[in-house]
């Protein structure tokens, strides 16, 4: 499958003063995907929706726009409609008339525009609600006209900005689940902009970071998950424990590395990060991470320690592991397969993992320690 | 909580110390005496009456009506305009600018009716009505950009994006989105600044050169004892009026920053 790309940013760059949001962005969204902008707040990722938006112009760079270069149009000429984070249902105006808002600017019929206002209503499962007062909703209710009041316009893409951050856990979990099936259905390329790591990883066809007005890599969730390019990224998605160690012997696609609590191991090059030096960061994800009283067999590296804290998850148990040599404590995290805590502050465990579990993270930028 | 009852007694007599003079001027307009002192000597109505007989009065409320509409308009569109930008935009001069907008209210009347009639004068506007209009809508701005300010406070900008992205041209967003939703907060605007125009004496004796307003007219009756009590009664109206308005704008102001949540 070839798709073709419905937007290409060229370089775009967006200044503020001197403030420096959006640097030098070049990224190909497919036709069809969820793409997911995400980074903490302030890391311009805003910004560059709003400039595929055209609330703003780039200072420099090109947004194309399904083969057309979007310099000079603004935004009510472009083929793409927003989802604002604050929903921006017009307050004056029923349900209906906030999805028929769009239609009435095209000199569509009366009957099309109820047609299709209907038919949006429908597809958000809210049909019938025309007639309810924007006031009256509540915020999944508002959430939901947002979404048909944009998708109603048929647009090549929809933009989203941080569209489930005003929702409580619960509804925000299920409509992650509906906007996915939505976006399937309709086929339609959806642009979400969201500071919310696991958002982005559940909804996402592909995910863009982005930090300091940069966009740092570009990758599926689960790639992003395992081959962070990074320690920031590593850091800012997942848990991860940080480790340093040295590189005894490089081969091809492997690095045979000594580390400082669980022996020498042979583990995999991260194709995402320069190979630099002997000094290298070394990431293993907590869940990764086997604990038991006794040491665990078949495990390409093991070490003791003592458990410094427990944290009850309900899903999943976390507990902080001192060894020696190690300066913070490092994190495991089980499964609560039977109910229980089996270790308790102060115990002596064994932990184990796998090398296929340790994330190459390339040169170490921490200060030796 | 309890507070203790001195504060309460101190705000009770500052009130009435506040108020209880103004409350004479509808107390007076039913003595039937022409003598503006205690004790009353009788109810009558016969004031009230006589003022629909009175064409200088007639022809001085029409003067005010039309100045105080025009002030209303013109004053309540620039407070608009001027509030939108104060609220949506950063510019240089911005602070400067919101300062000098609001210096009406603290510059003596005086100062400002004299300078203004030589300005006028100098420039060719003979003191009228056209005269008053234009020094009122200067009194009246400050009212009006601090109650449009109020209601742009409250309106997510975000709301004139979404009818942009969803098409509308800049005119069309206004027409569809902003202006619908400030709408009471425009109501509020018109019914202060007509009430700040209609009361406003200082610069109208200035400028209003043979077309008296009311509250000129209301002055130049005072001089004659036996008009007293026609006067009180139709200061009570005024009164009444006032409060009605004041009241009514309150009602639209509020009802302009609960429309957008």
């Amino acid at each position: 499958m070839t798709a073709k790309n419905i937007i290409e940013l060229q370089g775009i760059e967006k200044r503020f003063g001197k403030f420096v949001a959006v640097s030098n962005l070049d990224l190909n969204l497919r036709e069809g995907e969820f793409f997911s902008l995400l980074g903490p707040s302030g890391c311009g990722k805003t910004t560059a929706l709003r400039m595929i938006a055209g609330f703003q112009e780039p200072t420099a760079g090109r947004v194309i726009i399904d083969g057309q270069d979007m310099d000079g149009i603004p935004a009510n000429a472009r083929p793409t409609n927003m989802v604002f984070q604050s929903y921006a249902i017009f307050p004056h105006l029923n349900v209906g008339n906030n999805v028929a808002y769009g239609l009435r600017n095209r000199g569509i019929s009366k009957s099309e525009i109820e047609a299709r206002v209907t038919e949006a209503l429908e597809m958000v499962e809210l049909g019938g609600l025309q007639a309810r007062g924007a006031t009256e909703l509540s915020g999944g209710q508002r959430q939901r006209v947002a979404l048909a009041r944009a998708l109603v316009m048929r647009p090549k893409v929809l933009l989203l900005d941080e569209p489930l951050s005003a929702l409580d856990k619960k509804l925000r979990e299920q409509m992650q689940f509906e906007m996915r099936h939505l976006q399937q259905e309709l086929g339609i390329t959806f642009v979400m902009v969201t500071h919310d790591q696991y958002e982005a990883m559940t909804m996402s066809d592909r995910i863009g970071v982005m930090f300091d007005g940069r966009l740092v890599q570009v990758d599926e969730p689960p790639t992003l998950y395992a081959k962070p390019c990074n320690k920031e990224i590593a850091s800012f998605i997942g848990e991860m424990n940080f480790l340093p160690a040295q590189v005894n012997g490089d081969k091809d696609k492997g690095l045979t590395i000594s580390t400082p609590c669980f022996g020498t191991m042979e583990i995999e090059k991260n194709p995402n990060v320069e190979q630099t030096g002997r000094e290298i960061e070394i990431g293993i994800r907590p869940e990764q991470l086997e604990i038991a009283a006794e040491e665990p067999e078949g495990y390409d590296g093991t070490v003791q320690g003592k458990i410094r804290d427990v944290a009850f998850y309900g899903e999943n148990v976390h507990y902080h592991v001192q060894v020696d040599g190690v300066e913070r404590p490092i994190a495991a995290s089980v499964p609560n397969y039977f109910h229980t805590v089996d270790h308790r502050p102060g115990d002596a465990v064994w932990l184990g993992v796998q090398s296929a579990s340790v994330i190459d993270l390339g040169q170490n930028q921490s200060k030796p320690q | 909580m309890t507070r203790p009852s001195g504060l309460a007694i101190y705000a009770f007599l500052y009130l009435v110390f506040l108020y209880l003079p103004v409350l004479f001027l509808p107390l007076f307009s039913f003595n039937s005496g022409t003598i503006v002192a205690f004790p009353i000597k009788g109810w009558t109505l016969d004031w009230y009456r006589q003022l629909g007989g009175e064409e200088t009065l007639i022809q001085a409320l029409m003067n005010s009506m039309i100045v105080g509409v025009v002030t209303a308009l013109l004053a309540t569109s620039m407070g608009l305009f001027a509030a939108r930008a104060y609220v949506r935009y950063r510019f240089r001069g911005k602070k400067a600018s919101e300062g000098l907008v609001m210096l009406p209210l603290v510059i003596p009347g005086i100062i400002v009716a004299s300078s203004m009639l030589v300005l006028f004068i100098s420039i060719g506007i003979k003191p009228s009505l056209t005269a008053v209009t234009l020094g009122h809508t200067f009194l009246a701005l400050p009212f009006s950009v601090s109650i449009m300010k109020s209601a742009f406070d409250d309106f997510d900008p975000s709301l004139e994006e979404a009818a942009f992205d969803l098409g509308s041209s800049v005119f069309e967003t206004f027409r569809r989105v902003t202006l619908p939703i400030v709408a009471p907060g425009i109501v509020a605007s018109l019914l202060v600044t007509f009430t700040v125009s209609f009361d406003e004496f200082v610069l109208a004796f200035f400028l209003s050169g043979n077309q008296p307003t009311l509250p000129v007219y209301i002055w130049s009756q005072i001089r004659f004892p036996a008009k007293l009590p026609n006067t009180l009664a139709l200061g009570s109206l005024l009164l009444l009026a006032s409060v009605a308005l004041l009241v009514l704008a309150e009602y639209f102001r509020r009802r302009s920053t609960k429309s957008t949540i």
